[in-house]
C-alpha cells in the first residue's frame, strides 16, 4: 500500500496553530480535491493516533485538532508534535478504494419557493428575465454538492447551481433571516440553519431543521452529501412542520 | 450547593472546557476565554477539569448564597466582596448561607470565573456545558445567565471536594492563607501577545508584518466572544490570491479585505476565509480573554516549537499545583 505522502505527492502540511496541524490538497473547489480530503478524513477517523481530537475538513484542506501533551508523551519520530503528527499522517497507508460515499444517493430537502418564505423570489426572477416558475426549476433540477460545513452550525457550502440563476447579495443586508431559509448570493446557494442577519437573496425556505442539536448527527448534512432541492406547496410546507 | 444570581452583569455565562466533537459539523468550541483562570478556579476546589463554571463579564453582578456552599473564583474581571469583607481569588471559600456576594471591579482586565464544588448542574448539549449564545445552546438555555436563576452545584464531590468541605465548614465564612499561585502559573500582567506565524503571512508585505510587530494595537468596541476587531496600521497585501474557506481557531489573526486584523476568539466559527497572518500563542490566549475595548496590545513572534514548549511547560504547571493540592489535604 502507498503511503499518505506517495498516494498525494502535491500534498502540503502546515501548522496553524500548536494543537492543529492541516492537510493541503490543493488550492481551488472540485469534486476531485473534496473527494481526497473526504477519503483521508475517514482514513484518520477511522485509525486516530493518540491524542486525537477530531478533524475539520474544508474546501481544499483537512484540519487535524490534536492534544499537544499527548503527542509530546507519544514516542512517535519527531522533535516536536507538528513533526511528529506530520511523519506519522504522511505515512499512513492508504487503502486504494473508491469511497463507498461517493455512490449514495442524494439527501431530499422540500422546499416552499417564494411568498413569505421566498421574499426575493420575484427580484430574482426579474433581474434574470425569468419567471418564477422557471427559476424555481432550475434551483430544484441541479444535483448540488456539499463541499464544506462552516460559517454557522450546520451551514453547507453547496456546489452545483445552475450559473443562470447568479445573482448579487442585497445592498442591505437583513437584520434577521429565518433559519430554513434559502439564499443565493452570487454563484453560491445556500439555506440558514440558524436565524441569523444575512445579505443572500432569499428565494424559499425548508421547513426542515438544518441544524438540531437532539440528532445524532446535528447538521442535517455534511461534507461530501448530494443535496437535491424539491418544491413543495404550502400546505405540504405545514405538514412537515407538524412532524 | 446552588447559588441564585441576583445581577448576571454585563455578561455571564456557564462554560466548561468546550465543545470539540462537532467541529466538522461548524458548532464552535466556546469555552471560557481566559481558560487559564477557568480552570485554576476548579484547581482551587478539587473539581475535575471539565466541571462547568460562570464565567462573568467585568463586574456589577451579585449573587446569593441562600445554604452552605464551597466556591472557589479566579481572573481579572473583579474581586469577590461579602459585605466589605474582600473574598481572596484562587483559593476555596467556604460561604455560609444567607450572605450575598458581590463582584466589583478591580480593574485589570474584564473576566471572572466562579466554580463551584463538583461543578455547576447544567445539561450536556453535543458534549459540553459551555454556552454558545448565537445557536442559543449549552449552559442555562442556551443564554445568558439572569436575575433569579438558581444555578445548582452537582451533588457528586470529588476527594478533594470533601476533604475541603470537612475542613473550611462552620458559621462562618472561611478561607485559608494558601492559594493556588498564579505566578508559579506562568501568567503576568503584560500587554504584550506571544504569536506564532500565519499559515498566509507570506501574503503580506514585509513593511506590514514589522509593523505588526513593532506597533501598538487597540481593540476594538467591536469585540466580543467570537473576536475582537483591532484597531491600527493596516496590513498591505503583496498578492491578490483569494483563500479558500479553511480551518480558523482560537488566537487565529486573520486580515479583513481592508487590512484590518480581526483576533479570533473562543466563540469564533471553524473555518474562515480571510488570510492569517499570525496565531497567538496558546499560553498566551488567557491574556487575550482579559482584555477590553480600548485596551492596547503589542505582538511579538516567537517560534512554533517555542510556544509548544510553553504550552506544555504550562501544562505541566497545572499538574503540580493540582498535586501540591492534593498532598497538602488528601
Amino acid at each position: 500500500m502507498q503511503t499518505l505522502r506517495e498516494y498525494y505527492p502535491h500534498l502540503a502540511v502546515y501548522p496553524l496553530s500548536e494543537n492543529t496541524i492541516t492537510l493541503q490538497f490543493g488550492t481551488s473547489i472540485s469534486a476531485d480535491i473534496l473527494s481526497q480530503v473526504t477519503k483521508v478524513n475517514q482514513l484518520i477517523q477511522e485509525k486516530p493516533f493518540l491524542g486525537f481530537i477530531t478533524t475539520v475538513p474544508a474546501y481544499s484542506t483537512l484540519t487535524v485538532y490534536y492534544d499537544p501533551l499527548q503527542l509530546f508523551k507519544s514516542k512517535l519520530d519527531g522533535l516536536h508534535g507538528f513533526q511528529k503528527l506530520s511523519n506519522y499522517l504522511l505515512s499512513l497507508p492508504v487503502p486504494d478504494y473508491q469511497s463507498a460515499e461517493t455512490n449514495k444517493p442524494p439527501v431530499i430537502i422540500p422546499i416552499y419557493y417564494g411568498g413569505d418564505h421566498g421574499p426575493d423570489l420575484d427580484e430574482v426572477a426579474t433581474m434574470h428575465n425569468m419567471s418564477d416558475d422557471a427559476v424555481i426549476n432550475l434551483h430544484s433540477a441541479a444535483t448540488y454538492t456539499v463541499y464544506m460545513i462552516g460559517f454557522v452550525p450546520g451551514f453547507a457550502y453547496l456546489g452545483g447551481m445552475d450559473k443562470a440563476l447568479a445573482s448579487p447579495r442585497k445592498a442591505t443586508p437583513r437584520t434577521a433571516v429565518p433559519a430554513g431559509s434559502v439564499g443565493i448570493a452570487g454563484e453560491q446557494t445556500g439555506v440558514y440553519p440558524l436565524q441569523t442577519p444575512g445579505g443572500w437573496q432569499i428565494i424559499g425556505r425548508t421547513p426542515l431543521s438544518m441544524f438540531d442539536v437532539t440528532r445524532n448527527q446535528p447538521s442535517l448534512l455534511k461534507a461530501g452529501d448530494l443535496v437535491k432541492f424539491e418544491a413543495i406547496t404550502e400546505s405540504e410546507f405545514k405538514y412537515y412542520q407538524t412532524i | 450547593m446552588q447559588i441564585t444570581i441576583n445581577k448576571p452583569g454585563v455578561l455571564s455565562t456557564v462554560q466548561d472546557m468546550g465543545r470539540w466533537e462537532y467541529l466538522s459539523q461548524a458548532v464552535p468550541i466556546s469555552g471560557p476565554m481566559d481558560s487559564l483562570s477557568a480552570r485554576i478556579a476548579n484547581i482551587a476546589l478539587g473539581n475535575n477539569k471539565d466541571a462547568p463554571i460562570i464565567e462573568f463579564t467585568y463586574s456589577v453582578a451579585e449573587f446569593n448564597v441562600d445554604a452552605p456552599v464551597l466556591i472557589a473564583y479566579a481572573g481579572e474581571g473583579a474581586v469577590l466582596k461579602c459585605g466589605n469583607k474582600l473574598l481572596p481569588p484562587n483559593r476555596p471559600l467556604f460561604i455560609p448561607g444567607g450572605q450575598t456576594i458581590t463582584l466589583q471591579n478591580n480593574g485589570n482586565g474584564s473576566r471572572t470565573y466562579l466554580a463551584i464544588a463538583g461543578g455547576f448542574d447544567v445539561p450536556v448539549i453535543l458534549g459540553s456545558c459551555s454556552t454558545y449564545l448565537p445557536a442559543t445552546i449549552g449552559g442555562m438555555d442556551g443564554r445568558a445567565l439572569r436575575a433569579g436563576d438558581v444555578l445548582k452545584g452537582k451533588d457528586i464531590f470529588t476527594a478533594l471536594n470533601q476533604v475541603l468541605i470537612a475542613h473550611l465548614s462552620g458559621d462562618v465564612i472561611a478561607f485559608r492563607k494558601w492559594s493556588v499561585s498564579k505566578q508559579a502559573l506562568g501568567l503576568n500582567h503584560t500587554n504584550t501577545i506571544r504569536v506564532i506565524s500565519g499559515p498566509e503571512s507570506s501574503w503580506f508585505d514585509q513593511a506590514s508584518v514589522n509593523t505588526l510587530f513593532n506597533t501598538a494595537f487597540t481593540i476594538s468596541l467591536q469585540s466580543n466572544r467570537m473576536g475582537y476587531r483591532l484597531e491600527g496600521p493596516k496590513m498591505q497585501r503583496i498578492n491578490s490570491s483569494e483563500l479558500l474557506s479553511t480551518a480558523v481557531t482560537m488566537g487565529t489573526i486573520q486580515v479583513t479585505g481592508i487590512g484590518d486584523l480581526i483576533l479570533l476568539m473562543a466563540d469564533c466559527q471553524t473555518t474562515g476565509g480571510y488570510p492569517r497572518i499570525a496565531q497567538v500563542a496558546s499560553v498566551d490566549l488567557p491574556l487575550c480573554g482579559q482584555l477590553k475595548p480600548s485596551d492596547q496590545i503589542f505582538f511579538k513572534e516567537i517560534s512554533r516549537a517555542e510556544a509548544e514548549m510553553l504550552y506544555i511547560e504550562q501544562e505541566q504547571n497545572l499538574q503540580k499545583a493540582k498535586a501540591a493540592l492534593n498532598a497538602r489535604f488528601l
